[in-house]
């Protein structure tokens, strides 16, 4: 994932472009509600997501058997779209009101460091990873913005409504840095998402 | 008229006389000029050496702050256990802050304010209700309010003071002290403080008699200006000399600062106790050194007992003299009582309490000198010393000290019980452990010794040793990056080898049971910990390679020779702590730090220190690593932790064991916590323990212990788990009578089907044909 990463000085005008995709990036997520499964459905979190396979193998002499299985892949509409339809507790849903609050009113700083608290209770909530990579895009800091969001889509564990949000991230970030080429080829797998998820 | 003169005074008309009488008179002027010139120099002296004074304001060091929450995992008996820790004073009600109501479901907590590194917190009265999952509701007292969080303040674990003088203290100022402490103090002390002008002839004869009636020295005739004189400015020596010279410039002293100011410098100089090289300086130290909580939370009986030691710290030392101290406290108790300053209903009720100093050399600081010393070095590229140890910086740590307790309680357990089982010498094993998260790269504790008090060699950081086995994962690593060539399934050679070396030897290495396994599948090969099929495996890779991977998991001081695929590399416990981090968060390589914010005295932020993350190595094939790192706890070299972990839960790890048994490691991981430890000789020579016989014991437990998580093992999106057949490592279905399970990388899965699968008996000519494609 860094590997070939293209580093350049930043721009200020690009870096408030990207900071302006990811804020609405952000804002979008936070007021669209309304999946009707997802109350039914455990949530965030790498751990509550359907399991692509029983845990565990049998191994040689431990005797059990498990019958071989093809991973199927959930219905995106299992998925929640947002931290607050995720299984998340009042702690860190509480810590990312105002890391939100924050952010709006220019603190990315302060946002950082909510978010923080919040990724230190929920340390696999990629909803979390995710927001702090939108900070790291406040704070002018690109590598950083993309290496969270990619962690962010490794904990998302498939969750497309994370993923295209991430790959936004990675876009801005890019464009941030100057690799243009790199941020086409993330916005189009955003792209790809998002009309994979409207098809749906 | 000419008077006739009296005869009386004929002698003082003699010349002898009369020079006499000028001589004394030049010399009295002259002495009176000397000494005119001796106080204004004194004078100026004194004033330009208290304007002077520099407080030492050592930095303090905070751990991480507990946060409690609805869903925490905690119950109400670990709670309290944090707040005893704290200094919470347990009760019937909540009298102020640092004081709680501990009932049968619940807690109630008034919590003490705290300005963090991001904003203050203000004092808050919370009700904490949990059941048997952990925390389930907090509660705003007064109100139906609930909370969704509460930060308790972080404990206090050290400073880090001057190396020349050992000089420490926690500055307070006079309006924030309990005003029962300066009262006591001058009650004892300096009863005429406010309306003497620095000495006190009332006191001295007071003092006198004091003493006298009591048969021996119960009260000092010196004031608090004159020990404050001589405390800041003059040496210990009993002379004339020096008690006249700090008479004077206690005199001189009060003619330029108010009572109140000297009052206060009293306050933060006196010297209070001695904790090795560390010299407790003032109230607001000695209340933490003692007590374990801030002064403004002092009961009268403590206020008494500090005020009691003031007479000779050495002498009555608190955790020494354990009834000199209690009879003099008692004896200040009882001329508090007198003066009114406390009912009799306190002061029967104080009497009765025994000193309640907090236990063990250090109390509540100080406590942690491996974590410490860790935090010292990150700093010192960053600060001077003399801002570390002079501005008085609170510096805000990653140390939980709740797994700071449970590595503690292991290592000093464990170890001596280790080295009891092989009739060992007393004393001559060592231990030292490290745990982080792994996601943030927060040390959360460290242990470099199993004297876990000893601020002395630390061998978490200092001690760097072969690390045997534990470098395996990284050469399996290296392989799996190429699913091309290698995946879990695929068969290694355990046969032996003789490898060339550039300076014309040969390497020929063994394995541990000195047998030979033959062929076997690539993870049961790290599983069994097999050095030859290792060495096989890490020359097809290559060693730059391997040396690759392990710079991208934390550590680049790897030699450019063959026997690193059997860890022939030094390394020190933190440093097993950082690669094992970066295979705990799939790849992604996060600098270990042990700071989370500096602030000034002022609480002004200095630095913060936000964790940098770095995806360096292939989530895929960390994930292939990690699942035959299970497999080492599962079915192999680590097997015996599964009679100690909790059931159900899956965690990835690796022994380590070198050369004649001189080194016995483990490190290993959840999804939480990963913890590494070492056990071992100072003096380098065989244990008789291996990774799985010493290190894995202490690991086990500990990770029992911190409750740690147990990993999701749920793959990567370029990873498929696919069902396969042992025998012949080729893909399974319901046909095949024995089946693993078993993670690929997207293209790197077998695409042929074994010969027991349905799919293959129903075109078994299509097997064949792939077979001998």
């Amino acid at each position: 994932m860094s590997t070939g990463k293209t580093r350049s000085k930043l721009a200020p005008g690009r870096v408030a472009a990207a900071a302006l995709v990811a804020a609405a990036l952000l804002s979008a997520c936070a007021t669209e509600h309304g999946l009707s499964e997802s109350s039914s459905v455990p949530a965030a979190g790498a751990a509550e997501l359907p399991p692509a396979m029983a845990p565990g193998g049998v191994i040689p002499g431990a005797g059990t058997l498990i019958p071989p299985n093809t991973v199927t892949p959930p219905i995106s509409k299992n998925y929640p779209k947002t931290i607050q339809d995720s299984s998340a507790g009042p702690a860190v849903l509480s810590l990312y009101r105002k890391a939100q609050d924050a952010r709006a009113a220019g603190n990315a700083e302060q946002a950082d460091e909510l978010l923080e608290r919040a990724r230190r209770i929920e340390s696999h909530n990629p909803f979390i990873w995710q927001a702090i990579a939108g900070t790291k895009l406040d704070l002018h800091q690109a590598d950083q913005a993309e290496d969270f969001a990619a962690r962010s889509n490794d904990l998302a564990r498939g969750n497309p409504y994370i993923e295209a949000g991430n790959w936004r991230i990675i876009a801005a970030a890019r464009q941030a840095r100057g690799d243009t080429g790199g941020a086409l080829q993330a916005q189009t797998q955003a792209d790809n998402i998002a009309r994979a998820l409207s098809a749906d | 008229m000419v008077r006739k003169k009296s005869p009386r005074f004929a002698w003082l008309r003699s010349p002898l006389v009369v020079w006499t009488l000028i001589g004394l008179a030049v010399a009295v002027s002259i002495g009176l000029l000397l000494f005119t010139l001796y106080l204004v120099g004194l004078d100026g002296e004194v004033r330009a050496k208290f304007a002077a004074v520099r407080w030492v304001l050592p930095a303090q060091v905070y751990a991480a702050p507990l946060e409690v929450y609805p869903g925490a995992a905690l119950n109400l008996e670990q709670l309290r256990h944090e707040l005893d820790r704290l200094g919470y004073r347990a009760g019937d009600e909540l009298v102020g802050p640092g004081t709680y109501i501990p009932a049968k479901d619940s807690l109630r907590i008034d919590s003490r304010a705290f300005a963090f590194w991001d904003g203050a917190q203000p004092e808050q009265r919370v009700e904490v209700r949990a059941d048997a999952q952990g925390i389930s509701a907090l509660r705003l007292m007064g109100s139906d309010q609930s909370l969704d969080l509460l930060r308790l303040d972080p404990m206090l674990i050290g400073s880090i003071y001057p190396s020349h003088s050992g000089e420490d203290r926690v500055m307070v100022k006079l309006s924030e002290v309990p005003p029962l402490l300066p009262q006591t103090l001058l009650l004892v002390e300096d009863h005429d403080f406010y309306s003497h002008g620095g000495v006190s002839l009332r006191g001295i004869f007071r003092a006198a008699f004091a003493n006298m009636r009591a048969g021996h020295s119960v009260q000092g005739a010196s004031t608090i200006t004159q020990q404050l004189i001589k405390n800041l400015f003059l040496t210990n020596a009993r002379t004339v000399k020096r008690k006249f010279t700090e008479a004077w410039m206690a005199v001189l002293l009060e003619r330029h600062v108010s009572k109140n100011e000297i009052l206060e410098a009293y306050l933060n100089e006196v010297n209070l106790g001695q904790d090795g090289p560390r010299a407790v300086h003032g109230f607001g130290l000695a209340s933490q050194f003692y007590f374990n909580k801030p002064l403004n939370e002092l009961q009268p009986h403590e206020i008494a007992m500090l005020v009691a030691i003031v007479k000779g710290p050495s002498q009555y030392n608190p955790r020494r003299a354990v009834k000199l101290v209690l009879e003099r406290r008692n004896m200040v108790l009882k001329m508090m009582a007198d003066a009114g300053d406390i009912t009799p209903d306190e002061y029967q009720d104080a009497i009765q309490r025994p000193l309640g100093v907090a236990s063990g050399p250090g109390g509540g600081a100080a406590r942690f000198p491996a974590f410490v010393d860790l935090v010292r070095r990150q700093l010192a590229g960053l600060y001077q010393e003399q801002d570390l140890t002079n501005e008085g910086m609170r510096i805000f740590t990653t140390l939980d000290p709740r797994v700071q307790e449970a590595l503690e309680n292991r290592i000093t357990n464990d170890v001596p019980e280790l080295e009891k089982s092989r009739r060992m010498a007393e004393g001559s094993l060592q231990g030292a452990g490290v745990v982080t998260s792994v996601e943030g790269g927060e040390v959360l504790a460290v242990v470099g010794g199993r004297d876990t008090r000893y601020a002395g060699f630390n061998r978490a950081i200092d001690e760097r040793r072969p690390i045997g086995s534990l470098a395996k994962p990284f050469t399996y690593l290296t392989a799996l990056e190429q699913p091309g060539r290698f995946n879990l399934q695929t068969p290694l050679d355990d046969v032996p080898i003789d490898v060339p070396l550039p300076t014309g030897q040969i390497w020929s290495p063994k394995n541990y049971d000195r047998q030979i396994h033959g062929a076997l599948p690539l993870y049961m090969a790290l599983a069994k910990s097999y050095n030859l099929a290792t060495v096989h495996l890490g020359l097809d890779v290559g060693i730059n390679p391997v040396r690759k991977t392990f710079a991208a998991a934390g550590f680049d001081d790897v030699p450019e020779v063959p026997s690193i695929f059997l860890g022939a590399i030094d390394m020190s416990p933190l440093d097993v702590a950082q690669i094992y981090s970066t295979l705990a968060a799939s790849g992604y390589r996060t600098p270990l730090l042990a700071i989370r914010a500096v602030l000034t005295k002022d609480g002004q932020p200095l630095s913060r220190y936000a964790f940098k993350l770095e995806h360096t190595l292939p989530e895929g094939p960390v994930y292939l690593t990690t699942w035959a790192m299970r497999k080492v706890i599962e079915l192999g070299t680590a097997h015996w932790a599964t009679s100690v972990l909790p059931a159900g839960r899956v965690y990835a790890g690796k022994t380590g064991t070198t050369e004649d048994l001189r080194d016995s490691w483990f490190s290993g991981f959840g999804s939480d916590r990963v913890a590494v430890i070492w056990v071992g000789r100072d003096d380098n020579k065989p244990t008789g323990f291996e990774g799985a016989t010493g290190a894995l014991r202490i690991w086990g437990k500990l990770m029992r212990d911190l409750d740690a998580k147990g990993i999701e093992p749920l793959p990567p999106a370029d990873v498929a788990e696919l069902g396969i057949d042992p025998v012949s490592g080729l893909r399974a279905d319901e046909g095949c009578g024995e089946i693993v399970v078993m993670p690929f990388l997207r293209g790197g899965e077998p695409q042929q089907y074994a010969p027991c699968s349905n799919q293959s008996k129903s075109a078994p000519s299509n097997w064949l044909q792939n077979i001998f494609k």
